[in-house]
């Protein structure tokens, strides 16, 4: 063998153990809490709910999931425990479709829960791509299988993150450490489960809740460049398909399980933005919430509900960060909601808090688009009945 | 499929290149009938339905590069070919890239309804480019003919075929024709691969690792200054080692085939001039838009109101390559007029006094720095008006938030500056010289081999560890 083919050789063996190594070094620290609860070394945690949620699923005691979009994402794991006398681990995905939500609440179906609480959008029903050509959500983690783990075990990023974690258990490093923590060197920077994407204490709910905003997302929205984007969402048929398979194939397998959906209280300005830039929107969205009141009232381990036509919520425009998205308060009202069972869907009547919102819809009138017009009911909304 | 992925590296590569050597024993044609088809392969996984784009591409410029070389055509003919040729080209690019921005532009001021969307075949910018030189040095009489395999590899040669570097048939056909090549050569690959790790960890440890900061300037609606600074510093460095991660990736593939690649990037953020900078970012279109455009627009041979006018219209559209939108334009644009400057200054500016030398070539770095900066805002803007609000919260140190999280930023940015301002680069590391066909020599005291050897697995290793489920390169889309 001569020189050449010896650093070759050289070349390949200190590579393979380099990755060997890191692998070695994940397996331990266990970053993610695949393999087991951590103990020996800090629990951390990532806003990356996606890849989160397969440690989580994994680690965490629950008897209870509680699953969304963004509107479900500032939720606090123990206001749900306190409210509902549950044991909840939070799944919520910014953005995510009703595939991605599915697949991850199947696999939390294998820790035998009792119950779902859903948060359901009807825009999550779209046709997106396989799972497996997910690039956000690591679908072969998720399942367990060789692939998978060895994805995870042999990932620089957790190696890092694993280096973090391992010397932080040294004392003398910890305060600096410590404080250099953030997600831009770092994509665990939380410490405690219950803090994951919710607001940081001190924040002020205040400048991020308020009708200012909330009518400044209107015009953003409804601003003839962009409104287009607001026809996107006008294929029935697409959306009661995806909807039988991802909702439904998942309450049917499940009938043990009870689950708890409901349809949150957007703010007026949604509908309203619907119904100014795009009627035929409107009506298809009515129409597929027609049907999907009326279809989950087939399964009795179905209990739904419509917060939706909440004319003290909904129309309080200070209760949003744009036309959608609420404060906390709100959160902790939709718990003490489910909790007492208000707002629940009759299954003799399922469509009739969708007529009431409908009715709100139609019989809305904004004061003034204008900037002059920002004085209502509600004190800077723009906005008025 | 991307250079940073695992079926790429574990099992594509190893089989081309196995492939590659053991076809030599079928004679010497057979290496580069493999390597032509392998590129076809690799370009096919993610751009199947441009493959017979690709394939009439390569076959009507060999035919016009036929004409002009092998018959006997009266010069009139012989330009009248030409232009057809260069046309036909610039025609099918045209169609591909820039129909779409012309109607949308013609529908802005007219109202017309007229839009089209037409998918960009990936690669069409680079493999465009390389044959228009071709027909254009065939017509010059600087090219002999060439063999159908040894040009159609030219062409598709899977180290380049996405995002350069942009060949030339008079460096890649006679590498290609070489026997030597063709032999196993453990000392190459060995560099090829330390090369290659290089350039791996550039695009998955460096470059992804900082993408996220971008964000801050570029996706959110009102950044404060520093925010505004992080991202604009963070899609800087992002940027050059996305690309230079790239091209030394190209450069290591290919080195294990024997072939020397030209080098694309020298440390371009090192630069003290504009001039210096466009010497040492992506070399391989500078020389292109040289030889290519500004040389036979008259160059600097016609007076400096031409010279101004000629480097304004070759950053033009050396800026419309890029993309059709207007934001590249305007980046050509500032460029165009960067290098006017810089060329006024040499010509019209006042000596610099010896003692001054120093502080001035610092003050020359930071400018070309900073002018640099400004004009990567245009380039990666969604649009003009994003471009100037960022630019104008960049100007307004009024709004500073500067907490733990920006603290720690511009901790990872000063980082990012430090390696791209004062470490080695790639082909200084490795010894890497392509006009000489050397790699491995002339390399310094502190290169000693088992630190090179060393460093580069664990670069490999940091660059395989480092590879996510899907990061495309910047480049691919121009």
């Amino acid at each position: 063998m001569n020189s050449p083919l010896k650093d070759l050789l050289r070349f390949f063996v200190a590579s393979v153990l380099i990755m060997l190594a890191a692998a070695a070094l994940n397996f331990t620290v266990d970053p993610l809490q695949i393999f087991r609860a951590s103990r020996q070394f800090t629990a951390v945690y990532s806003p990356d709910s996606r890849l989160q949620n397969a440690g989580l699923i994994r680690s965490q005691t629950f008897d209870t999931l509680f699953m969304g979009t963004s509107l479900a994402i500032h939720f606090r794991q123990s206001d749900i425990d306190r409210i509902l006398g549950v044991k909840s681990l939070k799944l919520s995905m910014t953005g995510s479709s009703s595939r991605e939500q599915v697949f991850v609440l199947d696999a939390a179906m294998a820790r035998k829960p009792r119950r779902v609480i859903w948060e359901v959008d009807d825009w999550v029903f779209h046709d997106t791509p396989d799972i497996d050509a997910n690039t956000y959500l690591p679908a072969d983690l998720y399942r367990g299988g060789p692939k998978g783990i060895a994805s995870y075990l042999f990932s620089g990023e957790m190696a890092r993150v694993s280096v973090w974690i391992a010397a932080q258990s040294i004392p003398a490093f910890k305060p600096i450490l410590k404080s250099l923590t953030s997600e831009t060197l770092l994509k665990f920077p939380i410490s405690d489960v219950d803090d994951i994407n919710t607001l940081q204490a001190g924040e002020d709910v205040g400048a991020r809740y308020n009708a200012a905003r909330a009518m400044a997302a209107y015009r953003y929205i409804t601003d003839p460049a962009r409104r287009k984007y607001l026809l996107d969402d006008t294929d029935y048929d697409m959306k009661v398909r995806v909807f039988e398979r991802d909702a439904i194939g998942l309450i049917k397998s499940h009938p043990d399980v009870t689950f708890d959906i409901y349809l949150p209280p957007y703010s007026i300005l949604q509908w309203l933005a619907l119904r100014e830039t795009s009627p035929e929107t409107l009506t298809s969205v009515d129409e597929f919430s027609a049907y999907l009141c009326r279809r989950l009232m087939d399964f009795p381990n179905v209990r739904l509900f419509d917060f939706r036509a909440i004319k003290e919520v909904t129309h309080d425009l200070n209760n949003y960060s744009d036309v959608i998205h609420h404060s906390p308060d709100i959160d902790l009202k939709v718990l003490q909601w489910l909790a007492q069972g208000k707002y629940r869907v009759d299954r003799a009547r399922p469509t009739e808090y969708l007529d009431q919102l409908k009715a709100q819809v139609e019989a809305y009138r904004l004061v003034s688009e204008g900037q002059d017009a920002l004085t209502d009911d509600f004190g800077q909304g723009g906005a008025s009945r | 499929m991307l250079f940073n992925s695992y079926p790429f590296i574990f099992v594509f590569l190893p089989a081309v290149l196995l492939g590659y050597f053991a076809a030599n024993r079928l004679g010497p044609t057979a290496p580069v009938i493999w390597l032509a088809l392998a590129s076809l392969v690799f370009y096919s996984f993610s751009n199947w339905p441009f493959v017979a784009l690709l394939l009439a591409s390569i076959a009507f410029n060999y035919v016009i590069g036929w004409l002009l070389i092998s018959r006997n055509l009266r010069e009139g003919r012989r330009f009248a070919v030409l232009v057809a040729g260069v046309a036909g080209d610039l025609l099918t690019l045209g169609v591909f890239k820039y129909a779409g921005f012309v109607l949308s532009n013609i529908d802005t001021l007219f109202s017309t309804s007229f839009a089209v969307n037409i998918l960009l075949p990936v690669g069409i910018s680079f493999y465009t480019f390389t044959q228009i030189a071709f027909l254009v040095d065939a017509y010059r009489g600087k090219v002999a003919h060439y063999a159908l395999p040894h040009y159609a590899l030219f062409v598709t040669y899977f180290p380049h075929l996405i995002a350069g570097p942009i060949l030339h048939h008079r460096d890649m056909i006679p590498q290609f024709e070489s026997n030597d090549s063709k032999r196993p050569n453990p000392r190459l690959i060995l560099y090829g691969l330390i090369i290659f790790g290089i350039g791996l960890f550039k695009k998955t440890g460096l470059a992804d690792g900082i993408q996220p900061l971008v964000a801050l300037a570029f996706h959110q609606a009102s950044p404060s200054f520093d925010q505004a600074w992080i991202g604009a510093l963070a899609y800087t460095f992002q940027l050059y080692f996305d690309f230079s991660g790239y091209s030394d990736m190209a450069i290591g593939i290919s080195l294990m085939f024997g072939i020397f690649l030209p080098l694309n990037f020298n440390s371009p953020y090192k630069a003290t001039s504009i001039i210096d900078f466009w010497r040492r970012w992506h070399m391989t279109l500078s020389q292109f838009l040289r030889d290519y455009l500004y040389i036979p627009l008259g160059g600097n041979r016609h007076g400096s109101l031409l010279r101004y006018t000629n480097l304004m219209i070759t950053m033009l559209l050396g800026g419309l390559w890029h993309g059709a939108a207007w934001t590249f334009v305007i980046w050509g644009a500032l460029h165009g007029l960067y290098l006017c400057i810089n060329h006024a200054w040499i010509n019209y500016g006042p000596p610099i006094p010896a003692r001054l030398q120093r502080p001035a070539g610092v003050a020359a770095f930071l400018l070309t720095f900073l002018a640099v900066v400004v004009a990567w805002v245009f380039f990666r803007a969604d649009s003009l008006a994003s471009a100037l609000s960022l630019l104008s919260r960049m100007a307004d140190p009024g709004q500073i938030v500067f907490g733990r999280t920006e603290m720690v930023q511009g901790l990872l940015i000063a980082v990012y500056a430090a390696i791209a301002w004062f470490a080695p680069n790639t082909q200084e590391i490795t010894g890497y010289d392509h006009k000489n066909r050397l790699v491995g020599e002339n390399i310094g005291p502190w290169q000693v081999r088992p630190l090179l050897l060393y460093g580069g697995a664990a670069a490999f290793a940091f660059g395989v560890l480092g590879i996510q489920q899907h990061s495309e390169f910047i480049y691919f889309r121009f």
